[in-house]
């Protein structure tokens, strides 16, 4: 019943036509973001959290999430026309959208790109809407022990985000952790790593870092990539897929939306993987696998409805349970803490009005991008031609400047410039920059958890192994981190006797 | 293992695990200094605990990756890179003087290191982009920003 009400005041919040101006507004911005090659939703997002501080919170997250959708999206816009996909997670999008366009159908393949990431958002929205709600009410009995080998979980998960090896992303993860110890120890008040900075005694903000890491770095990097040329396909007009097509690609939507929803509530996969994983499955499935990579329309499909229900499921464990289902959702998530709001299960029971806004919001902007897809793809298209000499400084002025307003302070503009070098050589030496910047967000909860569960279990540790739920967390751990290694030392084995016999 | 190619690659296989490691072992030592806790108010872990734990598991990745994932250069930095640093160092300076000044010189700078020769673009970027940002922070969302030259002729 409470839930209930919760729901439709959550849709009534959507009543305020200032809201509705502004998630149109956060919707084309994001569209632009996501179009632009180099610009992605998490760097969009960072960039953007500063200038959600003034906002109601619900404005400011809803804002947040229309970013992350709408980025997620217009990555196709790119990777179709001019065969550089915006995001990463609209790589797979180029295998068959570039080919299609180049065969002269890209409005065809436009078309089947906006109705399946339509598809496939509003079908995340209605899992999390049902989701979240049971998930939080099932953590909601959690004790410090479950909630400490929860987030041990969550951070395994880093092993196969960003574009790292599965050890540099734990290296790159407990730099974030030790980066977070910063500041005066919540438990016992004692000063650490502050070498007697006044600005130091709070930690290191995330904001400051994402900033550094997500959008300086890149900025950095681009500087390498000036003689990459872009052309840009032309298109007369976007075109609804016809109805041949509807019957040829459905069950590709449908399926790679549940794919792409599960992938993405689980903790740190995001919608790249999602998106990898739907072009699989509906090369797999298809009656005709030949043509995957050649314009098949299923090829579209599958990405693009996986990557984009991949942005609902991120947020569900982001929500209910505190982990960020995706490094955008990592970054939404550094957004309710900076607003002072607590993700877990008390946003179900205390803030659960906040929490249907936010879905409800987010499915507006679902659903928005429909049209702005169907009518804006040919004047964002254009947006992909903004000179890299214009481009990049303009983020750089909005990357300090929005450091620097977060607390009207200049050490946080120090701190991303710093973030941005550090996340620049990362790169180089390929360390993916997403798992310091998850490890520095959770790595507070992580400490926090560990010692009251240390408190709660009189230092005795190991007793967290004979709580079933703690020790179910730990078997997953330890799936997510030998899981892979195991599998493949066992099928070279197989293999190896299979030579043999 | 596979052979590094360059001899940069070489250099890199070794010293970024080497930096890692001096850099974890450094953070160790400060976690020495941290004040410890009598029993009673421990509260279960003393404060140099958990950051000496990730610092050892970091040590212990580091060498891991030495022996099955080597480093591999993924991005080489070039001419335009090498500029870009040196034109960030100048903005490091130049905020000394005013952030706005600093913004515009980098923006109009790196705009022209990247290859920009429009003069009404570097224009846009060096001079329009950020008046537009002053004014959207300090008139829209009330930002009050570090004091310069320029921005203490506006402020008085």
């Amino acid at each position: 019943m409470a839930d209930m009400e919760a729901f439709v005041a959550g849709f009534t919040a959507l009543g305020d036509i200032s809201l509705l101006m502004l998630l149109v507004c956060a919707t084309l911005g994001g569209v632009v973001i996501g179009a632009l090659p180099g610009l992605n939703a998490t760097t969009g997002a960072a960039l953007l959290l500063p200038f959600t501080l003034t906002m109601e919170p619900v404005a400011a997250i809803s804002v947040l999430t229309a970013i992350y959708c709408s980025a997620t999206f217009a990555g196709a816009i790119t990777a179709i026309l001019i065969n550089t996909p915006g995001t990463s997670a609209s790589a797979t999008t180029c295998l068959d959208g570039y080919p299609m366009a180049v065969r002269g159908e890209a409005g065809r393949a436009l078309g089947l790109a906006v109705i399946s990431s339509t598809v496939g958002g509003v079908f995340s929205v209605a899992v999390l809407m049902l989701s979240a709600p049971i998930l939080a009410r099932a953590a909601y009995n959690f004790a410090p022990p479950e909630y400490f080998a929860l987030t041990l979980f969550g951070l395994s998960m880093l092993v196969s985000v960003g574009g790292g090896s599965p050890i540099r992303n734990l290296i790159a993860g407990a730099f974030g952790i030790l980066l977070a110890t910063v500041g005066t120890d919540l438990l016992t008040s004692v000063k650490r790593f502050t070498f007697d900075v006044t600005e130091l005694r709070d930690g290191i903000g995330f904001v400051p870092v994402m900033i550094g890491v997500f959008g300086i770095s890149e900025l950095l990097a681009q500087a390498s990539k000036l003689n990459e040329r872009r052309e840009q396909i032309t298109m007369k007009a976007i075109k609804l897929p016809s109805r041949e097509d509807y019957k040829r690609v459905w069950k590709t939507i449908l399926r790679s939306s549940g794919i792409g929803t599960f992938i993405g509530i689980l903790p740190a996969e995001g919608a790249t993987v999602a998106s990898m994983i739907g072009y699989n499955e509906a090369k797999r499935w298809s009656k005709t696998p030949e043509e995957f990579g050649k314009g098949a329309p299923e090829g579209i499909a599958g990405s693009e409805a996986a990557n984009n229900s991949a942005t609902g499921g991120a947020m569900v464990p982001t929500l209910a349970l505190g982990i960020p289902g995706s490094p955008t959702a990592a970054v939404i998530l550094a957004g309710l803490l900076v607003h002072g709001l607590r993700p877990g299960p008390t946003m179900f029971t205390e803030q659960a009005h906040f929490a249907f806004a936010i879905f409800w919001s987010m499915l507006f902007v679902n659903l928005l991008f429909l049209v702005i897809g169907l009518y804006g793809a040919r004047v964002f298209a254009r947006v992909t031609l903004i000179p890299i000499p214009v481009l990049w400084p303009s983020v750089f002025m909005f990357s300090v400047v929005g450091a620097y307003a977060l607390d009207q302070s200049m050490f946080d503009v120090w701190v991303a410039l710093i973030s941005g070098v550090v996340g620049y050589f990362m790169r180089m030496y390929g360390f993916s920059v997403v798992p310091l910047a998850i490890g520095l967000i959770l790595g507070g909860m992580l400490e926090q958890r560990l010692g009251q569960s240390m408190v709660m279990l009189d230092e005795k540790w190991w007793l967290m192994l004979t709580r079933p739920l703690s020790l179910l967390f730990f078997i997953l751990t330890a799936l997510a981190l030998f899981g892979p290694t195991v599998w493949r030392l066992l099928k070279r084995a197989k293999g190896l006797e299979r030579k043999a016999d | 293992m596979s052979m590094p190619t360059s001899k940069s690659e070489r250099y890199a296989r070794w010293m970024v695990p080497l930096g890692i490691v001096i850099f974890a072992l450094v953070a160790i030592y400060f976690t020495t200094t941290f004040k410890k806790m009598p029993p009673i108010l421990k509260r279960g872990i003393q404060p140099s605990d958990f950051p000496q734990l990730i610092c050892g598991f970091i040590i212990f990745l580091t060498a891991l990756m030495v022996w099955l994932d080597p480093i591999k250069l993924q991005e080489r930095a070039d001419k335009s890179t090498f500029g870009t640093f040196l034109a960030l160092f100048i903005f490091c300076l130049l905020v000394q003087i005013d952030l706005f000044i600093a913004l515009g010189a980098f923006a109009a700078g790196l705009s022209i290191l990247w290859g920009e020769r429009r003069w009404h673009l570097i224009a846009l970027v060096g001079l329009a982009m950020p008046t537009i940002i002053f004014f959207l922070f300090d008139l829209v969302f009330r930002i009050r920003f570090p004091r310069g030259l320029l921005t203490n002729w506006w402020y008085g």
